[in-house]
């Protein structure tokens, strides 16, 4: 009478990794970006730790503040600078976000990271790639950006177009400084109205974006920003001739777990944990409509 | 006519210039009726009214907001949008109120349990309502039950059967029994020490399992969506499984509907585990009636107590002035 | 596996499961709450508060697997001016579980959470090692349902009111007793008692008697495989969810006595300078589930919510588990819905044979 073909029950195995368990961090150094945005440069605790952590450009990790509790940022350093310390930058939103912008240098915060899947920077390749950040959306792009920089041989012409509502909303000013000056990439820097001093352009990024006119030929546009934004940057980089195969952004859900289990982050049948948070607006096209 | 077909064609008569009309419907099996939202013509046809009127359909009136729509009332249901319309979270000139006079309704939980004995209330294959008996077939035989015996407990204290306010009303109106409400079913709660009535609640609130379908069945509790049961910005209540942060949140709501609660009873119903929940509620309406000489829900002009102040109340005497 | 089949009489199951109780934290079935409002819970084993065998129980055997609310770590911040430290104490492992008397569905609920707990089934490979540690470490006996309620459906979703799915013994009630039937190595073993007796003939034919009764008091099932593309398919259509949604509250009562639905919440909770990291139960029939820093929620209102805990059950799960329906079928979610509403009925709405099915005559609204 027994069911021979009983699916059996899974069996804990000794030695697992507890994918709860935060590793243990040390904050290295606090940068005050914007008047809401802090970046957050971590060093893992425990010998050799540090060292062995590996990750890759678009994958984020879960900050504890414990006490307070967890929330998952992407990690905005790339691999290829890793020595000192990995980066986030958080804009100050809810209770976690508040917590975190009262770190200063010394206080021990929990990571678990890396998680979810990269940008595809090899199929990258060979091809131009045109950025277009706005607001935080800036953070997920710097890493990939900083990393093609670290290997730029590998990639054709690397534009950027960074956007904020005023000067005072830009973050990066150190990484802003570089980029304007180097000569392998062209940087455009643009805010919503007319400021004094203001040097760059004026204007919306998607009407930015349209002026600078960027070819689609063997290039990829990679967007990340507000979805207000991300709605008529779509718009313009279609009229420009991009396809949606050629677009590229990442997404933010509400998280917890990170590890695909939870259950909260899923559009259909996807987890924007695990399968994201990197999408072409070819494969978001196929999910369901429910961003 | 009887009441039921009045109140179709009141319905069909009111469906033109609403989005929908809520009433009542079939439910998934014969013990259990529906909330029912009716949009087009040929869904009338299904609407239920009497003992298996069992929710109150003003709960879902703050969803519409904005759009007109009609409701079909018991009177306990009436004084929930009377009390909607008195803070003023409808409007009154967008809900179309459907009246008629209520005999009570049928307490799901006291059919299962008289019938227990006789087998899984589950396979119950049909329920039938005559003269003040109940009859309901279980695994093939058929019980008789009375009506006063099974009817929701508010209904044995009713004091309203008809509808306090109306736009349109079905039949004549009926005659209220003339039971005075003396809060008979907080007896034994009171005569308690505060050990054993803290014993009691830390009991009961055990099996909580957190659902909220107490809140979420309140046609009186507003914040819905930024609830303190959730909230961490201020963390008043725990995550942690505790029964004293359960009871904490149960404690909270009741008191916020001090002087707002109507009695419908749904908290308590809606309650999965069984929880008596409506107990709380009904300790601070009774403090709010000796006090206040105030019921909630009787008048769209008159405010509760606690959403008012006055230097000297006229019951509460705590200086001894 | 050879083992023999056993019966345990009513009259000594107390002692058995005393019996089991030096050697696991069993629970079992009892009734809670006075007269009409009392239900059946699952709870620790304790001889004198009794055992209720004889009514469904109310909710399901989810939480002595994945408790309501489980500490993940605790932690100890040590503020030492220049050099702060911090602890994290990972939760003590579980003590062995026997569970005895939970239904058909309920065992078959634990096999919807295994390849989501043990990562074997998305592209997330962690393995959530409180689960797992549980998991293995619990014997499950099941009790076949003898009666069918109008709110079960386990047919409908590939289970039955006997199925040994997932369990490790099953009990068939008959005259005075349980006939027990070991189905797994484990479960064979705890059937080493002398509180247990041998069967006999007359047994175990009242036993196969009682189990194919009900399974054939089950109404026919109806083919659902179309269930993922149909749901799909009204994904986009509001019309259709605003119907099927109009009277759900959005409370969790479905979620929290449903055996499958598996999401939880991580938080804080501290005291002074320590505290812990718990998990708790949490629903996608809350609001804040999906609601994101930035104030934007991608399922207001509630229909979003409704659409999401169907679409879970029938159309993403299978869509990433081989096609298995994320429901057991035990129908409590409708016999507790404050508004009644019936999962069934939307699903068959959304493939289109609800007439064809017998479900016409309650109306969804």
């Amino acid at each position: 009478m027994a069911n021979e073909n009983a699916t059996p029950t899974p069996t804990y195995e000794p030695g697992t990794r507890n994918p709860y368990m935060p590793y243990v961090a040390t904050v290295v150094e606090v940068v005050t970006e914007t008047h809401n945005i802090k970046t957050f440069r971590l060093r893992l605790d425990g010998e050799g730790v540090h060292e062995a952590f590996d990750h890759k450009p678009g994958q984020t990790g879960q900050l504890s503040v414990f006490g307070v509790g967890e929330s998952t940022f992407v990690i905005n350093s790339p691999p290829t600078r890793k020595d000192k310390y990995i980066q986030f930058s958080c804009m100050r939103a809810g209770e976690v976000t508040t917590a975190l912008h009262g770190l200063q240098a010394g206080d021990k915060i929990g990571v678990r990271a890396p998680m979810g899947n990269s940008f595809d920077y090899d199929a990258m390749k060979g091809k131009d790639i045109f950025f277009i950040g706005g607001g935080i959306g800036m953070a997920p792009m710097r890493t990939l950006l900083l990393y093609m920089l670290d290997n730029r041989k590998d990639y054709g012409k690397i534009s950027l177009l960074y956007g904020a509502k005023s000067p005072e909303d830009l973050s990066f000013a150190e990484d802003r400084e570089d980029w304007l000056k180097r000569d392998d990439m062209n940087t455009y820097l643009t805010i919503d109205k007319e400021a004094p001093g203001w040097e760059h352009k004026v204007g919306l990024i998607p009407h930015v974006l349209e002026a600078i006119g960027p070819s689609p030929e063997n290039c990829v546009a990679i967007t990340c920003g507000p979805p207000i934004m991300i709605k008529f940057v779509l718009q313009a980089l279609n009229k420009l001739g991009f396809k949606p195969d050629q677009i590229v952004t990442t997404l933010e859900k509400r998280m917890k777990c990170g590890i695909g289990i939870c259950g909260r982050c899923n559009i259909g049948g996807k987890y924007v944990c695990i399968d994201g948070p990197v999408f072409t607006f070819e494969q978001l096209s196929q999910m369901p409509n429910e961003l | 006519m009887a009441i039921q077909e009045q109140l179709k064609k009141m319905i069909l008569d009111v469906l033109p210039d609403v989005d929908c009309v809520i009433g009542w419907g079939p439910g998934p099996d014969p013990l259990r009726g529906s909330p029912f939202f009716m949009r087009k013509p040929e869904d009338v046809e299904s609407f239920m009214a009497g003992p298996m009127a069992v929710q109150n359909p003003a709960l879902f009136l703050p969803e519409y907001k904005g759009k007109k729509v009609g409701v079909v009332v018991k009177g306990c249901d009436s004084r929930s949008v009377v009390q909607l319309i008195s803070e003023d979270l409808i409007k009154r000139e967008e809900v179309v109120i459907i009246g008629f006079p209520c005999d009570g309704v049928l307490d799901v939980a006291k059919v299962e349990n008289a019938l227990a004995s006789h087998g899984e209330p589950g396979e119950i294959t049909a329920v039938e309502f005559s003269g003040g008996e109940v009859k309901v077939t279980l695994a093939g035989n058929t019980h008789s039950l009375k009506f006063d015996d099974v009817k929701a407990d508010k209904c044995g204290r009713c004091a309203v059967p008809n509808a306090v306010m109306s736009d349109f009303f079905a039949g004549i109106a009926r005659e209220a029994s003339g039971v005075k409400d003396d809060y008979e079913d907080l007896a034994a709660l009171e005569k308690m020490s505060l050990e054993e009535r803290f014993a009691f609640w830390e009991n009961e609130m055990s099996r909580c399992l957190r659902c909220y379908a107490c809140r979420n069945a309140c046609p009186m509790c507003v914040c819905r969506d930024h609830c303190v049961a959730s909230s961490r910005i201020p963390h008043w209540i725990s995550q942690a499984d505790s029964t004293r942060d359960k009871l904490m949140f149960q404690v909270i709501h009741a008191v916020h509907l001090a002087g707002r609660c109507t009695g419908c009873g749904e908290c308590q119903r809606v309650c999965p585990v069984g929880i008596p929940v409506l107990l709380l509620k009904r300790t601070l309406s009774k403090g709010v009636t000796e006090l206040f000489d105030y019921a909630a829900g009787m008048d769209t002009e008159s405010k509760p107590p606690l959403l008012t102040f006055q230097v000297e109340e006229a019951t509460i005497k705590e200086r001894n002035w | 596996m050879n083992a023999q089949n056993k019966f345990i009489s009513r009259a000594k199951l107390a002692d058995w499961l005393k019996e089991l109780s030096s050697r696991f934290e069993v629970w079992a079935p009892r009734k809670e709450g006075e007269g009409a409002r009392s239900v059946v819970v699952y709870r620790p084993f304790e001889a004198e508060k009794g055992l209720e065998l004889d009514r469904k129980p109310t909710e399901s055997a989810k939480h002595t697997m994945f408790p309501r609310s489980e500490t993940l770590f605790n932690f100890r911040r040590n503020l030492v001016e220049g050099a702060p430290s911090l602890e994290l104490e990972e939760a003590a492992d579980p003590a062995p579980r026997l569970v005895f008397g939970l239904l058909s569905c309920d065992a078959r609920g634990f096999q919807i959470f295994d390849p989501v707990y043990n990562g074997s089934g998305t592209n997330g490979q962690a393995k959530d090692t409180y689960y797992l540690k549980r998991r293995s470490s619990t014997v499950l006996i099941v009790k076949s349902c003898s009666k069918v309620l109008s709110t079960c459906f386990c047919n409908w979703v590939g289970g039955g009111p006997a199925s040994t799915e997932g369990a490790d013994v099953l009990a068939t009630e008959v005259q005075d007793g349980f006939l027990l039937t070991p189905v797994s190595e484990r479960g064979a073993a705890v059937l080493d008692s002398s509180l247990l007796a041998a069967t006999n003939s007359d047994m175990e034919s009242a036993a196969a008697d009682s189990q194919t009764k009900a399974a054939a008091a089950l109404p026919a099932a109806p083919d659902l495989k179309e269930s993922q593309s149909a749901l799909l398919g009204k994904f986009d259509n509001a019309a259709f969810w605003q119907a099927e949604s109009s009277k759900c509250l959005s409370c969790g009562a479905c979620t929290y006595l449903c055996p499958t639905c598996y999401c939880f919440n991580i938080s804080d909770e501290a005291a002074g300078y320590n505290g812990v990291r718990l998990r708790n139960w949490d629903s996608c029939m809350m609001p804040l589930f999906t609601m994101e820093a930035s104030g934007h929620n991608p399922r207001t209102p509630k229909m979003g919510r409704l659409k999401n805990r169907v679409g879970h059950k029938f159309s993403y799960y299978p869509s990433l588990h081989g096609g298995r329906i994320a429901c057991c079928g035990c129908g409590r979610c409708i016999k507790s819905c404050p508004s009644s509403v019936d999962i069934r009925r939307i699903v068959t709405d959304a493939i289109g044979f609800t007439e064809t099915v017998g479900l016409k005559e309650q109306n969804n609204g």
